[in-house]
């Protein structure tokens, strides 16, 4: 019985802890890239989950919108990029919040006007419902899913940011994005490519966590939060931060009702200030990071 | 949402109608401005002050509100009450109590209004109370706003409840569990002032009927994922759970306890905002079976509900939640006060509101003489599945449910 409740718990802060990976990697690559604190990234998240919802309810296909809508949502994370971010390079990163703070808000209006205020949820696919038996307990398949799709997600974001080309520019150009414009690599491409890859991860996560947990126009702000306490913990930009971060969270969120049950909601804040004092650039903090 | 534009539009078109063949001879856009609050409020009007969320997440509620009271007021009795014009003022509270406070303050002051119908937070009512008790020139129609403490803490008898307390929505429910689900319970609840009192209320009156509470559980306000908070209720043993969370927490709650498979050892109850008309369709089949409390169900087999329903749904084209029939009552309610003082002198209205009897859509409802709070039927549902998609189903009503009056004694 302990031992059952002990590995179920553990297995329930593994995955959320993966889940806020998916939620999170996206705001510590673009700051990482181009110290673009990105406010307007928890908007998208909730993008992801309301072009889901009319995929799902179009098509009647949960896969296709998988696939499509953090495509979409990587679109018009490009457009931001493109047409407001970009000009604004170079200049105080005050800007950067602004804009993107804005884009929260507008977002949040647009969300309201079109899709309603009322909370709404997609449907779980048929081939994902009911749960699994892993001998101790059982637990739903959905979240065995959720939690495969994450780590895969990482390990190959991991892998490209480190053995690809790619992700040798991305790096090189966050730590210097002077020489490798003069080595003749186009670093805005690389950021706008970057913006897109951030906003794409939002979407993905907009649609799993959109199935397994309700949509309305409120969870662009839930999750905003919790991301950035994640990459604060984490180390603002650090990529390995983030995983880490996302980890050390879930695993609180995991086991916080078992042993401080009147604070769970302070559990988060605490750690984060614990680690400020500490480590005042997070566990994994360096301006190379990435 | 465009059903609610099409509704301003549509009283934006009445009210400049009206005004012409009242021979103003204004022009559209002064008289316009007339129906949206710009004039004075004459002796000859009715002048209601909407004091509601229209942005952030409660806009919806406040919405729903609104349309609820126009339904009663200009769809039903054409604009007018016993022969005076209904005009409609109305500001955005958000979910900020001091801008609700600043926004009654006008609306008594500068729009000398004779009815404020709001507001939907009780932390906003709160704030709110103390202006509306010491000015006394307009009746306060309370849409929403459940907390019990605004009749225990200094009641005043400009307050009249058109919505609920919260001892209502919860305690209600416990001999039902007791006699007909489990003596046994775990609590969990949204741990705020609301999910607080919720389940204070239930356990007193839970244990007060021979129950035994085992175990409760709070989780912060917008938690996204109860996965571990449900494992602490799965672990606690008990037959039963009864529960207080609403919206996007409610839906988050009440799918992951099916998808835990929770529903197999014991049975969700819970306050009637748990699982109400707005949340089913995205709580969907994992709600089957889970019983709940509240004052109104669209789904009642009552002539005046299926009236109203049928109403509600040719003129906005959405099927009315509690918190339209809230608007509706407060429609009402604001008929019967003018109708019977003969105008809008505000102590006389409140003499004349006391004790009155609404024909609410949710079946019997009566302020109570001595705490303006409602007197009314609650009912027992249950989720299931018909033709019409997943919808709850009456299976007891309660009639006549007041509650403590916490020492109010008007």
């Amino acid at each position: 019985m302990i031992l059952e409740g002990l590995a179920k718990t553990t297995l329930l802060g593994v995955e959320m802890g993966m889940t806020l990976v998916l939620v999170t990697v996206g705001l510590t690559l673009i700051f990482g890239m181009m110290d673009v604190i990105n406010f307007a990234h928890g908007s998208l998240y909730m993008l992801g989950a309301y072009f889901g919802l009319t995929l799902v309810s179009v098509t009647g296909n949960w896969w296709l919108a998988l696939l499509a809508a953090p495509l979409l949502v990587g679109l018009l994370g490009g457009l931001i990029e493109y047409f407001t971010i970009r000009p604004l390079y170079g200049r105080n990163p005050l800007y950067h919040i602004l804009l993107t703070f804005g884009f929260a808000i507008l977002l949040h209006g647009l969300v309201t006007e079109i899709w309603g205020g009322q909370v709404q949820n997609i449907e779980t696919p048929a081939l994902l419902s009911g749960s699994v038996d892993l001998v101790l307990f059982s637990y739903p398949l959905f979240r065995v899913f959720l939690l495969c799709v994450s780590i895969a997600v990482t390990a190959a974001l991991w892998v490209a940011i480190r053995r690809s080309d790619f992700g040798i520019v991305m790096r090189a150009s966050a730590h210097d994005s002077e020489m490798v414009d003069a080595l003749g690599t186009d670093v805005s491409r690389v950021f706008t490519a970057v913006f897109v890859l951030g906003s794409v991860l939002a979407g993905l996560a907009g649609v799993l966590l959109g199935t397994s947990q309700a949509v309305d126009p409120g969870m662009a702000a839930s999750v905003i939060i919790q991301a950035f306490a994640i990459v604060v913990i984490g180390g603002l930009g650090s990529y390995r931060g983030a995983v880490v971060g996302a980890f050390v969270v879930g695993m609180l969120n995991a086991f916080g009702p078992t042993f401080a049950p009147q604070f769970t909601d302070a559990l988060l804040y605490l750690l984060m200030a614990a680690v400020l004092l500490v480590k005042p650039a997070g566990l994994f903090g360096n301006p190379e990071g990435a | 949402m465009p059903s609610e534009r099409m509704s301003h539009e549509k009283r934006s078109i009445k009210c400049s109608r009206r005004k012409f063949l009242a021979g103003s001879g204004a022009a559209v856009g002064a008289s316009l401005a007339g129906c949206l609050g710009g004039g004075s409020g004459s002796s000859e009007s009715v002048k209601i002050g909407f004091v509601l969320p229209f942005s952030g997440t409660y806009s919806f509620l406040g919405e729903s509100i609104v349309n609820g009271v126009k339904l009663r007021l200009d769809q039903q009795l054409g604009g007018e009450i016993d022969g005076r014009t209904v005009e409609y003022v109305r500001q955005d509270t958000g979910a900020d109590p001091s801008t609700g406070a600043s926004i009654t303050q006008e609306f008594l002051q500068s729009e000398n209004v004779d009815f404020l119908v709001g507001p939907v937070s009780s932390a906003v009512a709160g704030a709110m109370k103390p202006e509306i008790a010491s000015a006394g020139s307009a009746i306060w129609l309370n849409a929403n706003a459940g907390n019990y403490k605004l009749v225990s803490d200094n009641c005043t008898k400009y307050h009249f409840r058109t919505s609920f307390n919260t001892w209502q929505t919860s305690a209600p429910l416990a001999s039902f569990i007791n006699d007909n689900i489990a003596d046994n319970v775990v609590l969990s609840y949204a741990n705020y002032t609301f999910g607080q009192q919720s389940k204070n209320l239930f356990r007193e009156e839970f244990e007060d009927v021979g129950g035994t509470i085992v175990d409760e559980i709070g989780a912060p306000l917008g938690t996204s994922d109860y996965s571990s908070f449900l494992q602490e209720i799965e672990n606690s043993g008990a037959d039963a759970v009864f529960s207080f969370f609403a919206g996007s927490d409610a839906v988050n709650y009440i799918k992951q306890f099916d998808s835990f498979g929770l529903g197999e050892n014991m049975t969700q109850t819970g306050s009637g905002f748990l699982l109400s008309a707005d949340t089913l369709p995205a709580q969907g089949t994992g709600a089957l079976g889970m019983y709940s409390l509240l004052h109104y169900t669209p789904t009642k087999q009552t002539d005046r509900n299926q009236a109203f329903v049928d109403a509600y749904s040719t003129e906005y084209d959405a099927t009315p939640n509690v918190y339209a029939c809230q608007g509706y009552d407060s429609g009402l309610a604001a008929e019967i006060a003018v109708t019977e003082a003969g105008g809008t002198d505000t102590d006389t209205m409140v003499s004349g509101l006391a004790g009155a009897e609404l024909d609410s859509p949710r079946g019997y409802l009566k302020f109570k003489e001595s705490t303006h709070d409602p007197v009314m039927d609650m009912d027992i549902r249950q989720v299931v599945e018909t033709d019409d998609g997943i919808q709850n189903e009456v299976v007891e009503t309660l009639s006549k449910v007041e509650g403590p009056t916490w020492g109010c004694s008007l």
